[in-house]
């Protein structure tokens, strides 16, 4: 049946907050590298990037977690190197980054580079980087400052996790220790040693890290022809095999989501001297009220539902009690019903 | 000392309805008025005889398992909460079918247990009107001022003779004092079948002041008014009907109530349902019905669709089941 009783909610009863809700997002080495046999790991024909699933990618129950790529830009020294292979497409990946994250500069519109600090001010460049897309399934509205951590093994090939570099962006909070830019917030990762080797954007969910966090580690990549550096991974493998090389040196990354939930709160007052009576059917027997027995008993009514209704008489939202909810004349009920969006 | 107990409110957590999520994609989403449910409630478990006291009346009903919300809109709130401010009332009416045979009104009973409607589009060199005879009441099923219809009634249904009495004076009293009358009434039908309703015409006359407390009044029809109140159930349109007065009351000799009211109890309004049938209902009937059934009593075959009528004032409601009906063969 339609409902003809209704209170109606102005705009003093009305009211609209925000709530942060944070996860944790553990994401352990062993997936990206070793527990599926790569099944989860998904390469293209483009050979542009490398999509990294939490399960074998041909199983429906998959989830994307993050992309991996590499690239630097025109002005890298490797860029004019001998037989450099996809060389454009490293510098497209760089440009594709940069244009989107930090824009264009200048008169001749080129665009800027990551730097590792957050002054854009084209001291420090990273020229060379590798990048970490991470899924809007994990990071949701966006990564929460100060809680980015990744743990990149820089021991040699055959033992990689023997040492360990961990970046974190531990001078990043919701107040200070970030820069602005068209890609949104972004901090810098730095080293144990106190030393930035990357930097993180937290509302695109992409990390950035720079070549220099495997400075010294000589074998980065090993494959039939041998063993290289990173700059000459860089430079003489395909942008796949760059990322394998990665994902062989990933051992950890951890860091909190934030999903933005923001809620209207109806304040429905029911006054004390109304709604307590039913239209239940079972609420008379041959119309005599079932919980009274003379007229001067207290009514009682047991509230389970509100309903939250258009101008128009259409039910918009519902709520529902726990547990029945006595109401009599002695009593008056403010029912704080969130609505979240 | 102990901690203050602040749980004085509630804080609920609200799902949309399918019509909020589609008002919200259509930017027209508002929320401007609440109303309270209890449609778990079986107040029948109220139990007034606890040995233990009146704490413990309502253990039962305090113990009863709640739905979770529910997002389509006709599993919100069915019946609702009254914002009645009386505190002092006893007693709320309810609503019922008249079927008295010795009631001079142009009122019909059910057959097999639901009221047949008669379709005309079946007619050949047989028609419905011969063919139900004087075996099946029915209704016209068109725009019929004469119509035949179903006759309910509203009051306090406390059973004769029991108290209240049904006189004019606790009418006023119990009823028109407490705001309990409904001059009209929401009628909810479906509008693939139905084109509208005809209810009590405004004048019309319900009351045993006659000779010796026979039947004195007249009872004509006139089409309801096309309502926006939404019952929440696909298909379904709403009409309001005008209520006629309800003076049957119980008088000192000669006391005809009960021939003439099912209300055992003060009275408060009359009403009448003649629902119209759709024109041009055909493929409705194997849609939705059945084609070429036999019905009993009755030669020959029909094609029939059952449906429900729901009649709903500001307390009382009812649920009265039509079948539309017209001759196959």
């Amino acid at each position: 049946m339609a409902v003809t009783s209704f209170e109606t909610l102005n705009a003093s009863n009305i009211a609209t907050t925000k709530t942060l809700l944070h996860e944790s997002i553990p994401l352990t080495g062993t997936i990206v590298s070793g527990t599926y046999s790569d099944n989860n790991i998904k390469n293209y024909t483009h050979g542009q990037f490398q999509s990294v699933y939490d399960y074998p990618y041909l199983s429906s129950s998959a989830n994307h977690i993050f992309d991996i790529t590499i690239g630097y830009d025109e002005s890298s020294s490797l860029s004019g190197s001998a037989n450099v292979t996809q060389n454009a497409k490293k510098i497209n990946m760089y440009n594709q980054f940069s244009q989107v994250l930090l824009g264009f500069t200048g008169s001749a519109n080129n665009v800027r580079k990551f730097e590792l600090d957050l002054l854009l001010d084209e001291v420090g460049v990273m020229n060379e980087s590798i990048f970490l897309n991470f899924s809007r399934l994990i990071t949701k509205d966006q990564i929460k400052k100060g809680t980015f951590s990744i743990t990149l093994g820089t021991g040699s090939w055959s033992g990689p996790f023997a040492n360990t570099k961990t970046l974190t962006d531990v001078s990043a909070s919701d107040t200070r220790g970030t820069a602005n830019t068209f890609g949104g917030d972004y901090g810098e990762l730095y080293s144990t040693d106190n030393v930035v080797r990357g930097i993180v954007f937290y509302q695109a969910g992409i990390a950035i890290l720079s070549t220099s966090s495997f400075d010294g580690v000589t074998d980065f990549y090993s494959a039939s022809a041998g063993t290289s550096s990173i700059a000459q991974t860089f430079v003489s493998s395909s942008i796949t095999a760059s990322c394998d090389a990665l994902r062989h040196r990933l051992q950890n990354i951890t860091f909190n989501n934030t999903t933005e939930i923001n809620s209207s709160i109806y304040f429905c007052r029911v006054p004390h001297n109304k709604y307590n009576h039913s239209a239940n059917p079972t609420y008379v027997s041959s119309s005599t009220i079932r919980v009274k027995s003379v007229n001067t008993d207290t009514p009682v009514a047991y509230i389970t539902t509100v309903g939250l209704y258009s101008a128009d008489n259409q039910l918009m939202a519902m709520a529902k009690l726990s547990e029945p909810l006595k109401k009599d004349p002695t009593n008056e009920i403010t029912l704080r019903v969130r609505l979240d969006y | 000392m102990a901690f203050l107990d602040n749980s004085g409110d509630i804080i609920l957590d609200a799902v949309l309805t399918d019509e909020g999520r589609r008002r919200m994609a259509q930017g027209t989403f508002g929320i401007t008025k609440f109303a309270l449910g209890d449609d778990e409630i079986d107040y029948g478990l109220y139990n007034k005889n606890h040995p233990s006291g009146s704490a413990y009346y309502d253990l039962e009903i305090l113990q009863t398992p709640v739905f979770e919300a529910y997002t389509q809109i006709n599993a919100g709130i069915t019946y609702g909460l009254l914002p009645n401010t009386a505190t002092d009332l006893l007693y709320l009416p309810r609503a019922k079918v008249n079927e008295l045979a010795t009631l001079p009104v142009n009122l019909i009973s059910t057959y097999g247990g639901v009221f047949y409607v008669r379709d005309t589009s079946g007619d050949g060199s047989v028609t419905i009107v011969d063919r139900l005879g004087s075996t099946v009441d029915s209704t016209d099923g068109t725009i019929n001022p004469s119509s035949r219809f179903v006759l309910f009634e509203t009051g306090l249904d406390t059973g004769f003779d029991a108290v209240p009495v049904g006189t004019s004076a606790n009418r006023t009293s119990y009823l028109v004092a407490n705001n309990l009358v409904d001059t009209t009434f929401y009628v909810f039908f479906d509008s693939r079948l139905f084109s509208g309703i005809q209810g009590a015409a405004a004048g019309s006359t319900f009351a045993n002041n006659g000779t010796s407390n026979t039947f004195n009044g007249t009872m004509t029809l006139a089409s309801g008014t096309p309502a926006s109140l939404d019952i929440g159930i696909a298909n379904y349109s709403s009409n309001r009907v005008v209520a006629a007065t309800n003076e049957i009351y119980q008088t000192t000799s000669n006391n005809t109530e009960q021939s003439y009211s099912v209300i055992g109890g003060p009275r408060a309004n009359v009403g009448a349902i003649a629902p119209v049938v759709k024109a041009g209902l055909d493929a409705e009937y194997t849609l939705y019905g059945s084609t070429g059934v036999s019905i009993s009593g009755l030669s020959g075959t029909y094609d029939i669709i059952d449906t429900t009528i729901y009649v709903q004032g500001s307390i009382v409601t009812l649920q009265i089941p039509f079948r539309i009906v017209r001759v196959r063969t």
